[in-house]
């Protein structure tokens, strides 16, 4: 089925990347939030991974979600596929430390897995996540994701490894 | 789906679209050789996939960006070429890469001067460069052929040193136009 290019919550909408969205988010790439996944990042490459991030809806039909709360961006949700032949992997980003503490990024997680997982009856997701990272390991595991003993990938060798599978199976 | 619309435009021999996921193949075959070290490569293949991706994503930002180049005689995918405006560059750029067995034939200039002509008459622009690394001398060749000129030389953080080259504006192609360059 056709993945929604729109999702809402009680609190939040999630929908695909837009250019107003690139302050928020460089500056996210700028702060030391993005050191978990190699950064901090500059404004060039900032723009890059948002471009990035819309152009794998174009190209795959599925991607991350902008999470809008309040009527501002505030981070990133959803399904990464790059080509790794793996099970494509769940990702979720808040931009800033104000936001954090609210559920937000629980709420955002468990509407775009129930859609996928669900609605669009995916097989399964991984997310790799660095171990140091505890906020969003216990986020993983609330979510119902199972730790797994798959070795760190090259570019992520602190990274482990959580696997979300389809409900019911 | 992302709302965007990649224009479609043509020349003589290409058909200028947008990229689709089977195009991807030969950019990651031209990402692994050292014939991608003027754009940023040689990089493995889950980076030029993000580089497909990030430049379809252009398109959804910016309103323009890279056309993927087909070469009408075959349907086979040559290369790219368009308009690109990343936040933090220089300046608004016109830019062309060909596949490894599509050099030599002129599909750059063709291609680049179709890219060119819909950023004067349907974006605008007044002006526009094009950054290539001084080494790269069939890429300045094609900007030669374009009517563009060497401006100057600049450090960029990421390329080292680079040379800027200045494309005419609008004005100065209308007199002759762009068969002056041809």
């Amino acid at each position: 089925m056709t993945i929604a290019p729109t999702i809402s919550t009680a609190r939040l909408t999630l929908r695909q990347p837009e250019a107003g969205d690139f302050p928020a988010y460089a500056g996210y790439c700028a702060s030391d939030r993005a050191r978990f996944v190699g950064g901090p990042f500059d404004a060039v490459k900032a723009f890059e991974k948002l471009a990035a991030m819309a152009g794998h809806w174009v190209l795959r039909g599925f991607g991350r979600y902008i999470i809008e709360h309040k009527g501002a961006p505030v981070g990133h949700v959803g399904p990464l596929a790059l080509e790794s032949g793996q099970d494509p992997e769940m990702t979720w980003t808040l931009w800033n430390e104000t936001s954090e503490g609210k559920g937000i990024a629980k709420e955002a997680s468990a509407a775009v897995l129930d859609h996928l997982l669900q609605d669009a009856q995916w097989a399964g997701l991984i997310s790799r996540v660095d171990a140091q990272n505890t906020p969003s390991r216990r986020l993983a595991e609330s979510l119902g994701a199972t730790l797994t003993d798959e070795a760190a990938p090259s570019w992520m060798p602190t990274a482990v490894t959580y696997r979300f599978l389809k409900v019911g199976v | 789906m992302m709302r965007y619309e990649v224009p479609q435009l043509e020349t003589e021999r290409l058909i200028l679209r947008g990229h689709r996921e089977s195009d991807i193949a030969a950019e990651k075959a031209f990402f692994a050789t050292d014939a991608s070290q003027f754009v940023g490569g040689p990089i493995p293949p889950h980076r030029a996939w993000r580089t497909v991706a990030m430049m379809m994503g252009h398109w959804a930002l910016r309103g323009f960006g890279f056309w993927a180049l087909e070469e009408k005689a075959t349907g086979a995918y040559v290369g790219r070429a368009g308009l690109w405006f990343p936040d933090g560059w220089l300046e608004k750029e016109i830019g062309w890469t060909l596949m490894n067995d599509a050099t030599g034939k002129g599909y750059a200039t063709e291609a680049a001067l179709a890219a060119r002509t819909h950023a004067h008459d349907v974006l605008g622009w007044e002006t526009a460069i094009s950054q290539i690394d001084p080494k790269n001398d069939a890429s300045k060749a094609v900007a030669a052929r374009l009517g563009a000129r060497f401006e100057k030389h600049f450090e960029d953080p990421e390329y080292g040193q680079i040379e800027i080259w200045r494309h005419p504006a609008p004005a100065d192609l209308v007199n002759g136009g762009m068969e002056a360059y041809a």
